[in-house]
């Protein structure tokens, strides 16, 4: 099955500390991973993405290029502050094609998530799709 | 419209004029520190760089970083995780030249096999009567290590924009170039 786009589902992305604008943060979040949003330069980098309701998620699949280490935190609040961590993980360098990740996040509810890039192996990092896997309702 | 960040580290003997410079990067080359106070520890300084013929913008965060030899590895701690690198020397010292390999060395060993793209400067220009290194000899040595090379007098202002703006350029090129090839991958 595939994970329907999460901005179908109302989530945006709400925080972001690079830009550049042919390669807006909304690529993060289009289902598609030939889009992506990169990182212009130095460590740590982050994004914020905000869903339009309490969310459980179970797991997150994120594809990326050059990312290291990603640490994960969420709130239930309706602001993006006072996060809780909940993950983090190390990545392994790929070559020429993208890094695929699935990371367990125990089930719990958030309405933000956010994703804390500490390094990479590169000058520059991307990220090019987030995706939930829908629980059965 | 990109705007990219760099940290830099102006690395280099000590009394070659890494401070001097990065003063004269910092208030667009109005004021000539005149009095010699050596760099204990690390100074950081922030200056914005446009690229020319674009909306770029490249944020360089200068690192001047004691050169004399006893206060290194203290320094190495706050150097962090570096961008670029500025080596300079003096043109009136054939050992401060000779010691840009200590430096690149160093350097190489604290990035861990991530490759920092740098330029080579020889500062004191104006000081002609007492120059020791020659132009050609550090172009050359700036070339095989895929260095641009530059010479500037911090005190008479000559070339100081030039190094801020090629600095932001080798920079801006290396995003580019990562751009494309994250362009051309394919899907995991």
């Amino acid at each position: 099955m595939i994970d329907p786009p999460l901005s179908s589902l109302g989530a945006k992305v709400v925080v972001v500390t690079s830009g550049d604008e042919e390669h807006p943060p909304e690529n993060i979040i289009d289902g598609d991973s030939r889009t992506f949003w990169m990182s212009t330069g130095m460590f740590p980098q982050e994004f914020i993405i905000c869903f339009a309701e309490s969310t459980k998620v179970s797991a997150v699949t994120v594809d990326s290029y050059n990312v290291k280490h990603l640490k994960i935190e969420k709130n239930t609040s309706r602001y993006a502050s006072q996060f809780e961590s909940v993950t983090e993980k190390e990545f392994e360098h790929t070559d020429g094609h993208l890094q695929s990740n699935s990371i367990s996040l125990n089930g719990s509810s958030a309405t933000h998530l956010r994703f804390i890039i500490t390094s990479g192996y590169d000058h520059f990092v991307s990220v090019h799709r987030v995706s939930v896997p829908q629980l059965p309702s | 419209m990109v705007k990219l960040r760099a940290r830099c580290l102006l690395l280099g003997d000590a009394a070659v004029g890494k401070t001097a410079l990065s003063h004269m990067f910092h208030n667009d080359g109005t004021l000539f520190q005149k009095n010699y106070s050596m760099t204990a520890g690390v100074e950081l300084l922030m200056k914005c760089v446009n690229i020319p013929e674009t909306s770029d913008s490249v944020e360089l965060y200068l690192i001047d970083s004691a050169g004399k030899q006893t206060l290194v590895e203290a320094c190495e701690k706050m150097w962090g995780e570096l961008s670029m690198l500025c080596l300079v020397f003096d043109l009136t010292s054939e050992q401060s030249f000779v010691n840009c390999s200590y430096w690149m060395e160093r350097v190489r060993a604290h990035c861990q096999g991530l490759h920092i793209p740098g330029i080579l400067v020889g500062n004191k220009s104006d000081l002609t009567a007492r120059r020791e290194v020659q132009a050609s000899v550090a172009q050359e040595w700036a070339q095989s290590r895929g260095m641009e090379y530059h010479e500037t007098s911090a005190k008479e202002k000559e070339n100081c924009d030039a190094l801020l703006l090629s600095l932001a350029q080798t920079f801006h090129s290396l995003y580019q170039e990562r751009r494309s090839a994250i362009q051309n991958l394919s899907p995991g």
